[in-house]
């Protein structure tokens, strides 16, 4: 669920070890994130009071780029994150669209340090935010031709764009939805199915209606192939005046930049279901299987077995209830087995009998007065 | 259980019944081997007809007997989409553990999405009865755990369906 998170967690690691560190630390570190985002950061002990953030991150749409990449309104929302801390520098860093100093001394409240900290986590956020925000609440009247308004690409994940079409009443947001495995296309379309019947059901009458289709929308005609091409069809939501309001806008905004994040999730965390569930279901399966006769005789014995000893324990209140495991019991046998074998075979024993063998069946020693020596 | 199911089922236990006579018959064409006939099919003295029962189109069972082995092959209902890759996965899933099962084989016949071989040794070291009622209640399992796997990815989908659309109101 990371990248459903406004702030940025390494980030947000580094700043605070910055900001709790009782020296200045010596530090240049890189960050590479979700969304082809890039982040440098830097404090050095020459320039001890303040550090410096550069975030460099993918335009939402190509035709809102300023001379410097950012928009007026994006710059104010970053300067409104927390004024006394966060100072924007000019000219930026080369490579980046935006640098930052940071002033740590100034958060007086060691309680809100983390807020802050925080606040300043989420600058991608912010920055992607604004944009679509920008665009979702002006209206652009340059981009009607011939009646109809053109559709704006914008794209959050290289292989992810989606289109945002301004229409009299409302906000068309169509999301072509792309996927590189084919189960992972039936559980998406099964969602987007859910997701249309919800939406547009009573109960939900303030959400935007939903609308999935295999073909794209009639709005998107004229748009490069290649951006028309997918293989899970096109989901769109229709946003009106209501849901981009005071209140509710950075909502909306937050949960369109992530749909494509949303659904994917959704699909990964069903396929671990799914193997959750067979994984158990197995042993059921397995347990029906029947046992073959060896191993369900030794189990009827076992039990006998038990049933003995239970019955002894009954009687004799001395003995004492002990089931022995089953080598111990085939050991047992075993001995038993071979010890009447041996009975079996051993000569028969009569009581008394060697002295009347002694006394009447001596048999006679023959002693020969011609005894023989060896020859040496 | 509907109608239709109980007399496919009942259709399938008495054909196996009669089908599972099998003995100890080494092989006629190598010496000292003695191999399912139902697999090699080497001598076609030694094959019964393959008995086909069809309960419709998409549901049907293969049983082919030879003299010392059996092979029972299924085809499970696929409804949707959803229904297929759910079959296929679970499928899958059990004959990649076939050593657990025993009588499952690795590899389904032909058109079909799961097959058991029984040979004359495994009639030997379990009761055959056993056996039968173990591929029948297999059948009715498989149905219903793909029935209720398909309930619970619609259900988990309108969940987080809801948790979705929450965000806006």
């Amino acid at each position: 669920m990371a990248c459903f998170q406004r702030e940025s967690p390494a980030l947000k690691e580094i700043l605070l070890k910055l900001y709790n560190a009782e020296k200045t630390m010596e530090i240049d570190h890189h960050l590479y994130e979700f969304g082809s985002v890039e982040y440098h950061i830097q404090s050095s002990p020459s320039d001890p009071q303040y550090a410096y953030l550069s975030i460099s991150t993918p335009l939402l749409s190509q035709g809102v780029m300023l001379s410097h990449g950012l928009s007026h309104f994006t710059i104010q929302m970053v300067k409104e994150i927390c004024s006394d801390v966060v100072e924007i520098i000019e000219p930026t860093k080369e490579g980046y669209q935006l640098t930052l100093r940071l002033d740590f001394a100034k958060i007086l409240n060691s309680k809100d340090s983390e807020k802050v900290i925080s606040e300043i986590s989420a600058l991608q956020a912010v920055i992607l935010s604004t944009q679509l925000k920008e665009m979702l609440l002006s209206v652009n009247t340059q981009d009607t031709y011939q009646g109809t308004y053109k559709p704006i690409k914008l794209v959050y994940h290289p292989r992810e764009p989606f289109f945002v079409i301004r229409q009299p009443k409302k906000i068309m947001a169509v999301f072509p939805m792309r996927f590189k495995d084919k189960s992972d296309v039936i559980i998406a379309t099964a969602f987007f199915q859910e997701l249309m019947d919800v939406g547009n059901s009573k109960e939900w009458s303030k959400a935007p209606p939903c609308c999935w289709s295999p073909i794209p929308p009639p709005e998107l005609t004229g748009e490069p192939f290649e951006d028309l091409s997918t293989n899970g069809g096109f989901v769109s939501f229709d946003i009106s005046s209501r849901h981009v309001d005071d209140k509710r806008v950075d909502k909306t905004v937050w949960s369109l930049l992530n749909f494509h994040a949303y659904v994917k999730f959704h699909v990964k965390s069903t396929r671990g279901f799914i193997q959750r569930r067979m994984r158990k279901r197995l042993e059921g399966l397995v347990q029906v299987l029947p046992k073959s006769s060896s191993e369900e005789e030794e189990e009827e014995e076992e039990e006998e077995e038990t049933k003995k000893v239970q019955a002894n324990a009954g009687r004799r209140s001395r003995r004492k209830l002990v089931i022995l495991p089953k080598s111990k019991i085939l050991k047992r046998k075993c001995g038993y087995f071979s010890r009447k074998i041996k009975k079996i075979r051993s000569r028969i024993k009569i009581h008394g009998f060697w002295r009347f063998r002694k006394r009447w069946l001596k048999m006679p020693k023959f002693s020969s007065s011609r005894g023989y020596t060896k020859l040496e | 259980m509907a109608t239709s199911l109980r007399l496919y089922l009942t259709c399938i236990r008495n054909t196996l019944e009669a089908a599972m006579c099998l003995q100890n018959f080494p092989c006629q064409e190598v010496e000292r081997h003695n191999k399912p006939e139902v697999e090699l099919k080497t001598s076609p003295e030694l094959l019964l007809n393959p008995v086909v029962i069809c309960r419709n189109e998409a549901e049907k069972c293969l049983i082919e007997t030879s003299i010392n082995s059996l092979r029972i092959s299924l085809k499970v209902k696929q409804a949707d989409e959803l229904e297929n890759i759910l079959t296929k996965k679970f499928l899958r899933f059990l004959s990649m553990r076939a050593e657990a099962f025993q009588v499952l084989r690795r590899k389904p016949v032909q058109g079909y999405d799961i097959s058991f071989l029984i040979t004359n040794y495994h009639c030997e070291d379990m009761h055959k009865h056993k056996l039968i009622d173990f591929i029948v209640q297999f059948m009715e399992d498989i149905d219903k755990e793909i029935s209720e796997l398909k309930m619970s990815v619609n259900t988990r989908g309108r969940l987080v369906a809801t948790e979705f659309l929450k965000q806006f109101v």
